[in-house]
């Protein structure tokens, strides 16, 4: 697999901090699937080092999008990158997230977590029935609202300063979606709640960890696929560095057995 | 041009290898094992071992620091799963293995000793392989012990990698000599620790070992040190990013190069190293490495 260097023709800031790229690269836009990534590599020379590993949020002709949030150094620098300059890519890598048919299915996102989410909501759409669930800590950062409800599936935020939707985490508001005995639901209204009420099938989640544990805890035992964040190595498997602890001992590599994993079967 | 190089029994089709720890068991891309002289596996342990816990990898400037603690399936799932599909690859296949005590060495070669794979590289040098507070590859004494062992329960070539951890590897390096070894590998990284910030490791084995562009200088030092003092063939290995590197090793006494972290930023990067020198040997007309390896020496 030989990286590609390919042209950024989209560039632009979402919100503070993060950052959404069109990336023109006719090989990767036909290969990659849900949940796949992109090794970026940020600088030219040797520092730093390593690439960066960015989900795909979304694919077109002929080109991908990637939407990312400045966390260190290493984003820092990709957040430089201006339409017309190239980036050098490595990719797809990873396991596509596992493809359903006639599930309910519930889509649920924090913060730059929604980004991969959305690539994976457009394809599951197709053949599942889809909810999908937006939080962030206020209303600015909720990411690509406007492309998740051009869906035409239920979309629901939830914000920490409850500045828009669901005042609350978005875990919160998933439990209250699921079950109707969460905490928050007796404040809700009933008859809304009942009518969304419905036990997925499946979940998708990505977010920070501590979110996705309390995902899995509060939604447990419907299953979680979770998209994972860990610091990469080589993204491609061979070196051993990105090992996520699994329930009852040994490591999942997530650049190669993830980054989608089941989060009921990994210690978070 | 031949570009073949030999080292005890086995003869590599070309002078570039891939690290071990650096490119799995070379199955995840064929395609780039085939065209280097050999691959070297990721450390092999008697028994399975599950690693450190993360994080494992951490950047600084000149390179990365990595404790993955020698995650590998170990010896008899090695030998019943991996080793039938090694054993397609077109290239040379050298099994690095580690010990935690010196008998674990011998079991380790008197297995590995009927499997098709083509030589050992014995790993004396990783920061998790300890016996009494030291490792094993800063005694010249245990260095000798170890290889002697091994040369006993194989006939297959065996590398020793050394250490440049708080030791002269000429010292070790002689010493897996008179035991023995077909040649030595060196550097392995270098002892390193990363902070978090908070004052915590932020490596989740604590330590970790340094690899990168930035360990350039010092191994090239060593392997020129260590190729005036052996006559067995000295494998250079520490931050080789391109053929430049390459080359630079070849002159400073290495017969062979290994191209490690590398791989991690382009899984084609070792096959463009060769591909580099291939080049040079071309323009240069050179009819083997002969007139390139140790020049350094030969120019003082």
């Amino acid at each position: 697999m030989k990286p590609v260097r390919c042209a950024v023709t989209e560039a632009r800031e979402l919100c503070a901090g993060v950052f959404s790229f069109w990336l023109q690269t006719p090989e990767i836009a036909r290969r990659v699937k849900p949940g796949q990534f992109l090794n970026v590599k940020v600088s030219v020379g040797p520092d730093p080092l390593l690439r960066r590993p960015i989900s795909v949020c979304d694919v077109g002709r002929n080109r991908v999008r990637l939407v990312f949030r400045k966390v260190g150094r290493g984003t820092e620098m990709l957040a430089r990158v201006r339409t017309g300059d190239e980036v050098d890519v490595l990719g797809p890598l990873g396991k596509p997230a596992p493809e359903l048919r006639g599930q309910d299915v519930l889509v649920c996102g924090g913060g730059i977590g929604a980004a991969p989410l959305f690539f994976l909501a457009r394809r599951l759409k197709k053949a599942n029935r889809l909810r999908v669930l937006i939080g962030a800590r206020t209303r600015a950062g909720l990411l690509l609202l406007k492309e998740f409800r051009g869906l035409g599936v239920q979309v629901r935020t939830a914000t920490d300063d409850g500045s828009a939707g669901f005042h609350g985490m978005v875990t919160e508001l998933a439990e209250d979606q699921v079950r109707s005995r969460g905490p928050r639901a007796k404040r809700q209204n009933v008859e809304r709640r009942l009518a969304v009420s419905r036990e997925p099938s499946a979940i998708f989640a990505c977010g920070p960890k501590p979110m996705l544990a309390d995902l899995v805890r509060r939604l447990d035992p419907i299953p979680v696929w979770g998209f994972v964040e860990e610091r990469m190595g080589c993204g491609t498997g061979i070196c051993f560095c990105c090992a996520l602890p699994k329930k009852g001992g040994g490591h999942v590599r997530f650049c190669e057995e993830g980054p989608v994993v089941r989060l009921n079967e990994v210690v978070l | 041009m031949n570009p073949q190089v030999t080292i005890g029994r086995t003869e590599f089709a070309n002078p570039v290898l891939a690290a071990s720890g650096t490119f799995e068991f070379g199955l995840k891309f064929p395609a780039v094992a085939n065209r280097l002289g050999g691959v070297v596996t990721k450390a092999i342990t008697r028994e399975p071992r599950v690693g450190n816990p993360p994080p494992r990898i951490c950047e600084f400037p000149g390179g990365i620091l990595n404790s993955v603690g020698l995650e590998n399936p170990g010896l008899e799932a090695f030998c019943s799963d991996v080793v039938p599909r090694t054993r397609k690859l077109k290239c040379r296949v050298v099994v690095n293995v580690a010990g935690f005590t010196v008998e674990e060495y011998g079991e380790l070669a008197a297995r590995l000793d009927s499997q098709p794979v083509d030589a050992l590289e014995v790993n004396v040098s990783c920061p998790n392989v300890r016996e009494g507070g030291a490792l094993f590859g800063q005694q010249p004494k245990v260095v000798e012990a170890i290889t002697a062992l091994v040369r006993k329960q194989t006939t297959k070539t065996i590398i020793v990698k050394l250490t440049a951890n708080f030791v002269d590897p000429s010292e070790t390096a002689k010493a897996a000599e008179a035991a023995g070894a077909d040649g030595v590998t060196l550097i392995n990284t270098l002892f390193g620790l990363a902070l978090d910030g908070t004052g915590r490791p932020f490596l989740g084995g604590r330590n970790g070992g340094i690899s990168g562009p930035a360990l350039k200088p010092f191994a090239l030092f060593c392997v020129d040190r260590v190729a005036a003092a052996v006559k067995i063939p000295v494998i250079g290995c520490g931050g080789v990013m391109n053929s430049a590197d390459a080359l630079d090793f070849l002159s400073a006494g290495a017969m062979m190069v290994q191209v490690g972290t590398a791989n991690l930023v382009n899984p084609e990067a070792a096959l463009e190293v060769w591909n580099g020198l291939r080049q040079y040997a071309r323009q240069n007309r050179l009819s083997n490495w002969d007139r390139i390896v140790g020049r350094a020496r030969r120019q003082d």
